[in-house]
């Protein structure tokens, strides 16, 4: 992490100049999309340790950086698809600089830490997290955990595997007791 | 009357196969008239209805393309419905003020897609304008309509339970749906905490048992995409089929209603003047009777754009009233809370129901509230929460261990209050402005009164203090209200009423200055009392068709 926080000093003495193009870039960047076919590996990768293979499929079994990347090119805002963008370049420069290599090929705890740093370093509770929210969009790993757990529940495995899905219960019995180990509905 | 043929003249002609236009279809056609259904939308089949959520590409979103198209649709429906909703880029309007115009054309035009709550009004609905003197007196009282509430209920399959409330009079019922364990536990902390309001079954248009012709409700929660099992009322699997199973029905499609015709002479409508929306070629059609469901806001533009020299100001309008009085109903954006208990509980099968709590404001002496008139009613839902709503923490195996256990109880409550009649409020149309089949765009100028925003601050404060009372914790509402029309209940732009200088429909949803046109949608209401309005327009429209048969078959029309 050391050069990344380097960086960060360096780019903190620059000063205004930088931080307004970051800005501008934000708020009206053409974001050029359709660039996350590309990273299909990396997403892939990622999405596998957000939900990993266990008793049940995991994320990259169930094709979820398939679901990912067509939600990010087809549906997100121009700023979550920069801050997706750009957070996947800063996640393998990361990697380079702490790992000396990508996060396709490092190992499973140096990704899990990587991507740990990721998760604490944005406290989604937060009031403060919710305005910038609300202002930059949510961050990459935000994004990147929701789209994750999304489209894991959704898929055919995950809803089926690590949940319970009925596609035509036919009937309704509104009080169960609950089952030792019953899984939660994979929908409402 | 040239180019009149038997070809194309019948002996009704009903504008709209939506919720109202389909019982209209259903009473004349069964009645012995040969009835024109005129549907400006297309057929429609049931393509989502029974995928996976991973059929769909993008799960339940829309694209950047598809809300472009839909910027006003788009917060009603998702990837499953979004066939049953207009691209507003291809039927625009103009919003003098922020009102969302919920569309569908398409035969059963919003029957597809609606809420399926289905309440009654009462005396204090139809007393409320006399007695505070807010719009006009309507010109029926619950006596006129019980017998037709009874008869369209009976009809479309009401699910609910008697609870003998004199302001939300008892209807004819299959079995309710029941409550889950959170829903009763809030009922009987209400039953506790409170003597001026009780919590029940949601009414619902949802079958619990099986009905002639029909499934039954298979407890899948996706009715906006259209049911394969005819599990809730709909114009397209009851009132449509009955209609065509006569043998009198013709239906028309892609049919836009440009203007009634009306006969100085015979002081009469005798037809309907339409575009057909692909070859965008003008036909008239000959009647004897007209029934308008077009949805209040398309009515009204439908007689404000039929002008002759005896009603220059649009058919039926002597009164200046048509377009007028719009209303919706008032809704917050709604309250939530969780609930750390009953977690031994849970349950099998997705529930189309809700939970309701009758209007308790302003009923009597005892429960008059100073902040507002009339009143309102909670509608809300209690599940436990999954993946969709569960806050996680990390990821990882962790991260899988919190999504595939129950969550939490959680219950949504939202309001749902009565709307007072504003002249203020109406539709007009722009004679300048357009669309592609040259008809004049509709404008909508509707604003919320002191009343209206006062009962939309009173139901969050209630809404918190219920969920609180029960033992909720994390209880939030949003403080955004949604714009008018988010409740898609438009209504009250061509008036029932006994005074024709000051309303334009009379007791059987005639219009007073023209005996065969009949209006029998939401436009009609006088006001809007606070219950979901769709069962009183078929009761309405049952009733109205019964007087028009008997009218026309006594040669009066």
């Amino acid at each position: 992490m050391q050069r990344r926080k380097a960086i960060g000093g360096i780019l903190a003495l620059t000063g205004i100049g930088v931080a307004s193009f970051t800005g501008i870039k934000f708020f009206f960047g053409n974001s050029d999309r359709g660039q996350l076919p590309n990273y299909l590996n990396l997403i892939s990768e990622l999405v596998d340790v957000i939900i990993p293979p266990t008793d049940t499929p995991g994320a990259k079994e169930a094709g979820v950086e398939d679901y990912v990347i067509d939600f990010m090119e087809s549906c997100s805002s121009t700023k979550e698809y920069n801050n997706f963008f750009n957070g996947l370049n800063d996640l393998q420069e990361t990697c380079l600089s702490d790992y000396n290599t990508t996060f396709e090929v490092c190992t499973e705890e140096q990704k899990i830490a990587v991507l740990k740093d990721l998760d604490s370093s944005a406290d989604a509770n937060s009031l403060l997290t919710k305005i910038n929210n609300k202002i930059r969009g949510r961050s990459f790993f935000n994004i990147l955990k929701s789209l994750t757990v999304e489209g894991y529940c959704t898929s055919e495995l995950g809803a089926t595997k690590l949940l319970a899905y009925a596609a035509v219960p036919g009937s309704y019995k509104a009080i169960t007791t609950l089952k030792p180990n019953q899984k939660a509905w994979a929908t409402q | 009357m040239k180019n009149q043929t038997e070809k194309n003249t019948f002996d009704a002609i009903v504008v709209g196969s939506g919720i109202s236009g389909g019982w209209a279809a259903k009473e004349l056609t069964e009645g012995g008239l040969k009835t024109l259904v005129l549907e400006r939308g297309g057929a429609i089949e049931y393509a989502t209805s029974s995928k996976d959520p991973w059929e769909f590409k993008y799960r339940t979103h829309l694209t950047k393309e598809e809300l472009k198209e839909r910027p006003v649709q788009s917060s009603h429906c998702n990837a499953g419905d979004k066939q049953f909703y207009v691209k507003d880029s291809e039927h625009p309007y103009i919003q003098e003020k922020p009102f969302k115009w919920i569309r569908g054309y398409q035969v059963g035009g919003r029957s597809i897609t609606w809420g399926r709550q289905s309440y009654r009004l009462s005396d204090l609905d139809f007393e409320a304008n006399k007695k505070d003197g807010y719009g006009v007196d309507w010109p029926i009282r619950y006596d006129d309509i019980k017998e037709w509430y009874d008869y369209v209920e009976e009809y479309a399959g009401i699910s609910g339970s008697s609870e003998s409330i004199p302001h939300l009079p008892d209807g004819v019922f299959l079995p309710p749906i029941p409550m889950n364990a959170i829903e009763k536990h809030l009922k009987e902390s209400i039953n506790k905490e409170y003597s001026d309001r009780t919590l029940i079954n949601g009414r619902v248009a949802n079958l619990t048992e099986y009905k002639k012709g029909r499934g039954r409700c298979m407890y899948r929660n996706l009715c906006s995409r259209g049911c394969p099992f005819s599990g809730y009322f709909n114009s397209n699997s009851t009132t449509l089929l009955d209609a065509y199973n006569s043998g009198n029905l013709t239906l028309r499609e892609h049919s836009i209603v440009k203007e009634v015709i009306y006969d100085e002479e015979t002081k009469k409508a005798i037809g309907v003047k339409i575009i057909d929306a692909i070859s965008k070629e003008e036909i008239t059609y000959y009647a004897k009777i007209i029934f308008l469901n077009a949805s209040a806001i398309a009515t009204a533009s439908i007689l404000l754009n039929s002008v002759s020299k005896y009603f220059p100001n649009g058919l039926g309008n002597s009164s200046m009233q048509v377009g007028h009085n719009l209303m919706d109903h008032v809704v917050n954006e709604g309250t939530y809370g969780t609930y750390n208990g009953l977690l031994d509980k849970y349950y099998e099968g997705r529930s189309p129901g809700t939970i309701y709590v009758p209007r308790f404001q302003n009923l009597d002496a005892k429960t008059t509230n100073t902040d507002f008139l009339r009143g309102y009613g909670l509608q809300g839902k209690g599940n436990r929460e999954n993946w969709e709503s569960k806050s996680t923490e990390g990821f990882g195996i962790e991260l899988k261990a919190q999504l595939e256990t129950p969550g939490k109880w959680k219950i949504s409550l939202g309001g749902r209050g009565e709307v007072l009649p504003n002249y203020e409020n109406k539709i007009s149309l722009d004679l300048e402005n357009r669309d592609q089949w040259g008809l004049p765009l509709v404008k909508v100028h509707f604003e919320y009164g002191a009343n209206d925003l006062a009962m939309m601050e009173h139901m969050t404060k209630t809404s918190e203090e219920i969920l609180i009372k029960a033992g909720f914790e994390n209880v939030r509402s949003y403080r955004n209200s949604p714009p008018p029309g988010s409740a898609v209940h438009e209504m009250g732009t061509v008036r029932m009423g006994i005074d024709p200088k000051t309303s334009v429909l009379n007791k059987y949803n005639q219009m007073h200055d023209v005996k065969n046109v009949f209006i029998t949608d939401g436009s009609c209401m006088t006001s809007s009392a606070c219950q979901n309005p769709s069962l009183t327009y078929m009761a309405l429209t049952a009733r109205a068709c019964r007087y028009a048969i008997n009218q026309f078959k006594s040669n009066l029309l």
